[in-house]
């Protein structure tokens, strides 16, 4: 897995390439949690994220989670294999996908 | 390690270094002070020898002129028929002497120039009575200039002949009489005499005049040459240092006959000798100190350091978790106890973590034990009740996970079953896992729908969920009388159905979101019919998401086609073959997650229904 970070102001975009699983979902995790104090808006790209697991799910919840109480998130570029995982554990109903 | 600490072996060196160059400078020092007092010595002891020779030339040439003035006045003395004082001051004139005296046989004086010294006894003096062997066994003898034993203030120089008829002739002069005489001579004396290379003789008379030196300043004042004669003191031996003629030089000074001696020799020219000798000697000490610096650096570094660093490299191993690395520097006693206290503290540290791992595992087996016996496992499980056929199973992995099934009679026709997977593994999965079941448990007993069951379940599981884990689970109601299941799916992988004489097919209804996600979820149910003869199979992602050695996923497809080649099998059956054909696709890769499935097959409506 690859992050790949670019922040505007209170605006921060995070492209995620490769796979998110059980091994890589904990970096995620930290680089969230250092990078979201003050952001009013996260950009999730997942154009090139190839898989997500459950335990990359909690991270999004997470990061859901957090953004509600701050501002808001959006998860960007999805691919047809997220775009099922999304829809069969209906993360699609609480995530904005663009 | 701490790139700003010095290393053991330039710690080392720097030290050795610091003290080599010491004891170089110590011996160095201490060899130039002594080779500078042992070359003064040398130029001492060569300045002595000079002088002596040069002293014993004046002596010998003022005693034979002295002797040759008393032979010839002991000649005329011995023409007389009477020795008189008067013939005395005669001669005394004539030979331009200061004094003559004559002595009897009896050693006494009984003529003189000087009347004090009528009827003198020779013996009474030790100066004059010296001049008694001329009565026994000598017939000539001569003195040193040196002080009368009459009167001390006098100097003189004596010489004694013997008499044809009995008693000798002494014959005495003052300095000044008797260089008249050798001044010639003493001029000579130092005319080609080198002392050392560079070093001179200078002769000084009694009034400071150089007499004579080699580069021919005879005349002048002392002074003239750089050097100050301190006070009558001219008897002792006097080592001193002077500017002689503009070179700082070692001097030696001695009195002969009234004349003063001074030789000297230039420093640098004494130097030159301990200046070669501390030249060389240092060359072999920086050969022999460099070869010491670098034997004993190499020793230290081939002793000491090297094996550390082999400790070292075996300590970095084991902290790398090679925990079976055994030290093994066994070069010296000391390292050899090093070894072995590591070799001791690792099997040591082994031993606890092997003791820890195995109560680890013995807890987390008996964790396993305790989240299996809550599920029911006796199948079947409704003997009586004829109209399902229900099995389900749990093959966990290693690590306690958070995968359940669970099915209950919610009333008396209609049976809740339901397939769970919590978030992440471990007794913190297992233990959200127990709370789950038991809340999903509560409600649908409670008499709720399954979608209420889930609203309400999702409610208390977002209580306190510090933790943020959450289950997916899929839960169906069915009515054995009607074949009617009423279902929501909280975020769970959609279950097959197999209807009819048709195969499996995927469950195809909109999900719902996970449980414990997120608080104000509400959970939609939705419904489908089966008929007796229909199937339904529940599984987790452990069954699709199982890995073999390719790392290729098992997935939905094989599963699918395990199904449908099984598609008249019971339900226990059918779990046993898809879990058969799981393991064969996994090989030998290890199991990650727990691989859990639930299949109820539908046989037929239940009597009351029909009755109805």
């Amino acid at each position: 897995m690859n992050i790949e970070k670019t922040q505007n102001a209170a605006e921060l975009e995070i492209k995620v390439r490769g796979r998110l699983d059980t091994a890589t979902a904990p970096q995620l995790e930290a680089e969230l949690k250092e990078s979201l104090s003050g952001i009013e808006k996260l950009i999730l790209d997942f154009a090139e994220l190839d898989y997500l697991s459950s335990a990359g799910l909690r991270v999004l919840l997470s990061a859901q989670k957090t953004m509600n109480k701050q501002g808001e998130m959006v998860v960007r570029g999805i691919n047809e294999t997220i775009a099922e995982i999304f829809e069969v554990t209906g993360f699609c109903d609480i995530l904005t996908i663009e | 390690m701490n790139d700003k600490k010095q290393k053991l072996a330039s710690s080392f060196q720097k030290w050795l270094l610091i003290l080599v160059v010491i004891a170089f400078l110590a011996t160095t020092v201490f060899l130039w002070v002594f080779q500078t007092k042992l070359s003064k010595d040398n130029a001492v002891s060569l300045l002595q020898l000079n002088i002596s020779d040069v002293r014993q030339d004046i002596i010998d040439a003022s005693d034979k002129n002295l002797l040759e003035l008393a032979w010839a006045i002991a000649g005329d003395v011995d023409s007389q028929n009477e020795i008189t004082s008067v013939y005395l001051a005669k001669l005394k004139e004539k030979y331009d002497v200061t004094e003559v005296n004559y002595i009897d046989f009896e050693g006494i004086i009984r003529a003189s120039t000087y009347p004090d010294f009528l009827d003198y006894e020779m013996a009474s003096g030790e100066q004059s009575a010296d001049f008694l062997v001329l009565l026994s066994e000598k017939n000539e003898y001569v003195q040193s200039y040196r002080p009368v034993s009459y009167d001390a203030s006098i100097q003189r120089k004596y010489g004694g002949v013997i008499l044809k008829n009995g008693g000798f002739i002494q014959v005495g002069y003052g300095a000044e009489r008797f260089r008249k005489d050798i001044d010639e001579f003493v001029v000579g004396v130092t005319k080609n005499r080198h002392v050392g290379k560079e070093g001179c003789i200078i002769i000084v008379d009694e009034d400071g005049y150089i007499v004579s030196d080699r580069f021919g300043n005879e005349g002048e004042k002392i002074e003239a040459a750089g050097i100050k004669l301190g006070g009558n003191d001219f008897d002792k031996v006097r080592v001193f240092t002077a500017e002689v003629y503009g070179k700082p030089c070692y001097c030696l000074y001695e009195n002969a006959e009234g004349y003063h001696i001074i030789a000297a020799m230039p420093k640098s020219e004494a130097a030159l000798s301990r200046n070669v000798s501390v030249g060389v000697t240092t060359v072999m000490q920086i050969i022999i100190f460099g070869a010491l610096f670098i034997m004993i650096f190499w020793l230290v570094k081939r002793l000491v350091v090297d094996n550390i660093y082999k400790v070292n490299d075996s300590l970095a191993a084991i902290t790398e978790g090679k925990l079976d690395t055994v030290v093994d520097v066994r070069s010296h006693a000391e390292f050899d106890a090093l070894s072995d206290d590591i070799n001791q503290t690792v099997d040591t540290l082994k031993k606890y973590i092997s003791d820890a791992e195995a109560r680890i595992d013995a807890e987390l087996a008996f964790a396993k034990a305790v989240q299996h016996s809550a599920m029911p496992s006796v199948f079947p499980p409704y003997p009586g009740r004829k109209e399902f056929d229900l099995f389900a199973s749990m093959h966990t992995a290693k690590e306690v996970g958070g995968d359940f099934y669970d099915f209950y009679f919610v009333d008396k026709n209609t049976l809740a079953f339901l397939i769970a997977d919590v978030s992440g593994k471990g007794i913190p999965a297992a233990m959200f896992m127990m709370t789950a079941k038991t809340l999903l448990k509560n409600f649908a007993e409670s008499g709720l729908s399954v979608d209420e069951v889930f609203t309400r379940t999702n409610e208390k599981l977002c209580e306190g969920n510090e933790a943020e884990m959450f289950v997916t689970a899929w839960m169906g109601f069915i009515d054995l009388g009607t074949g009617k299941v009423t279902f929501a799916n909280a975020g769970h992988n959609p279950p097959l159905i197999k209807k009819g004489d048709g195969g499996f097919e995927y469950l195809k209804a909109r999900t719902g979101f996970i449980l414990a996600g997120m608080e104000g979820i509400k959970y939609r149910k939705n419904e489908f019919y089966l008929e007796p003869g229909d199937c339904i199979y529940l599984y987790t992602d452990g069954v699709t998401e199982s890995q073999n050695l390719q790392s290729e996923l098992f997935g939905e497809e094989r599963l699918l086609q395990v199904l449908n080649e099984n598609t008249n099998e019971k339900a226990d059956v059918i779990c046993e073959k898809v879990k058969a054909a799981v393991d064969t696709f996994v090989g030998e890769a290890p199991q990650f997650d727990d691989i859990t499935m639930l299949c109820l097959c539908y046989n037929s409506k239940s009597e009351k229904e029909r009755e109805i």
